[in-house]
């Protein structure tokens, strides 16, 4: 504490110790502008800014040294929205004490940053030209201003008031009764707004009759009676000729639109999403499926072609197997090679044996194909076969010669056939075999072999007699 | 009931940053140090 006087610090005695001046009312001053100092924190806590302004002012009034106290107006005053008047009091701070002083810290917030210096003028000047609207009865360029000035600045109190008493003016009871309630968050005690809410309240408790009209051009007009069909929760009063039926509890209605709007808002989405991301999301996967598919058929062409590929061996194995079989059975089946053999090799050891039974050696080599004996045999084969059929070829063809001659004179012509046939094939020579073969056909009618038979005859045996006589009876059977 | 126009009165123009200087020095910043000064300041000079 410092005298008024000299300046000097004070000591705790009554008077100063360098000027003498008596400082004991002066003491009680000081005191009591700490206590209002008090008061207005207590109440800038509990956000009753109104309250704390009041009590600051006082506190300054007795001491306009008091430095925290006018730091707190200061930053009262910026809440409130009224940011010139923040400024002066934190610069009148920093005058008084330029050292360790919060306003500074308050002033380079603001000063490092233009545009929100520059912002807060643009709010102080649009509520300017708000109230001059209002001025010049302009009021809805006014209601359209105003919401521009809280929406750059929500927490400026005088425009909250100016528009709230707008909208009462337009009798517009739950607006105006919404920007009182944000007045009243941002200062709990404030007189304007408790005083506005509370006229609003009254016209709409104590309405009079309904239809009743308004006493003035600028007097809220409305006439409001509580209907008996109404609930508690709503009011109803007469505008002109309209009835309007207006909740209490405009929160409950919010809540509502916010559902509504909620389910809206789902609504949309869900349509975006089936109606934009759903086919986007069917054609990827349709897209994915296509190439998957490709991606099989090719699987698939290439396996085909592996199987036609295997087919195609199995069929040629197959082939050769039949080809093989065949092969198989020419050497070991009837008639094949193998019999062959062996049948030529019995005769072959019956001739060794006993070489007068000439009619067994005949039963075995009648058994050998003589076509097999030129085509496919061996040559050691061949060679036995010709050997043996040189050794016993002669005597066999003369007793199936003989056996052939007696059936054909006995009439027995197929017999004399078989007789005279084998007579031929084992001696080419006896041309009386083949001459008598012919002439068996002929007796049997079998024209086409009598025939064949004595063209052989002429072929083998050409200039003879035998071919003559043969000649004569192909030109008989021929003429027939 | 509310008076539009009455209550419109009590709303003023606010300050703007332009005009913080000009505020600043109309402000008036006496205490009531001040005017015990020249309370008693005024009495010597009575009884000189």
């Amino acid at each position: 504490m410092r005298c008024y006087n000299c300046g000097c610090d004070l000591t705790g005695h009554n008077f100063c110790t360098n000027c003498k001046v008596d400082v004991t009312n002066y003491k009680l001053v000081i005191s009591a502008s700490n206590l209002l100092y008090n008061d207005g924190l207590e109440k800038a806590r509990v956000r009753d800014l109104s309250g704390a302004l009041v009590s600051l002012h006082q506190c300054l009034k007795l001491n306009k040294n008091h430095v925290d106290a006018r730091n707190l107006l200061g930053l009262v005053y910026f809440e409130l929205g009224e940011s010139v008047q923040a400024l002066n009091e934190w610069v009148i701070s920093k005058n008084l004490q330029s050292k360790k002083n919060v306003a500074d810290d308050y002033l380079n917030l603001i000063q490092s940053n233009p545009g929100k210096l520059e912002a807060l003028n643009a709010t102080l000047k649009k509520f300017n030209q708000a109230l001059t609207y209002c001025y010049q009865g302009s009021l809805d360029l006014a209601v359209i201003q105003l919401k521009k000035v809280l929406s750059m600045n929500p927490k400026y109190l005088q425009a909250h008031q100016l528009l709230a008493l707008l909208y009462i003016n337009s009798e517009e009871w739950g607006k105006a009764r919404k920007e009182l309630e944000r007045c009243l968050k941002i200062d709990i005690n404030n007189t304007i707004a408790l005083r506005y809410t509370q006229e609003i309240n009254q016209t709409l408790g104590e309405s009079g009759t309904p239809g009743s009209q308004g006493k003035g051009k600028n007097t809220v007009k409305a006439s409001l009676t509580k209907s008996k069909n109404v609930s508690d929760e709503a009011y109803q009063y007469q505008s002109g000729n309209e009835t309007i039926i207006q909740p209490y509890k405009v929160s409950e209605g919010k809540t509502v639109t916010s559902i509504g709007n909620l389910i809206i808002g789902i609504g949309i989405g869900l349509a975006v999403a089936w109606f934009l991301i759903l086919p986007a999301r069917i054609q990827h996967a349709q897209a994915g499926v296509n190439e998957e598919m490709k991606v099989v058929s090719e699987q698939l062409d290439v396996k085909s072609a592996t199987i036609n590929e295997l087919e195609s061996k199995v069929k040629a194995l197959e082939n050769e197997k039949q080809k093989l079989e065949g092969q198989l059975d020419g050497f070991v089946g009837t008639g094949g090679t193998l019999e062959d053999v062996n049948n030529l090799l019995q005769a072959v050891r019956i001739y060794i044996e006993t070489p007068e039974e000439v009619m067994k050696i005949s039963e075995y080599l009648e058994k050998i194909n003589p076509e097999s004996v030129t085509e496919e045999s061996s040559e050691s084969f061949t060679a036995l076969y010709d050997l043996l059929l040189g050794e016993v070829g002669s005597q066999l063809g003369e007793q199936y010669y003989a056996a052939g001659m007696d059936a054909y004179q006995d009439g027995d012509y197929e017999l004399a056939v078989q007789e005279l046939t084998r007579a031929a094939a084992y001696d080419a020579t006896n041309v009386d075999a083949y001459f008598n073969l012919a002439n068996s056909y002929r007796k049997l009618e079998r024209d086409m072999e009598a025939i064949a038979a004595y063209e052989k005859v002429i072929e083998l045996f050409p200039s003879t007699e035998k071919a003559n006589r043969s000649q004569s009876y192909i030109n008989e059977l021929t003429a027939e | 009931m509310i008076n539009f126009e009455e209550e419109l009165k009590k709303f003023h123009l606010s300050l703007e940053i332009e005009e913080a200087e000009d505020a600043l020095y109309r402000k008036n910043l006496t205490d009531i140090s001040d005017l015990v000064v020249e309370v008693v300041k005024e009495a010597k000079q009575n009884k000189e």
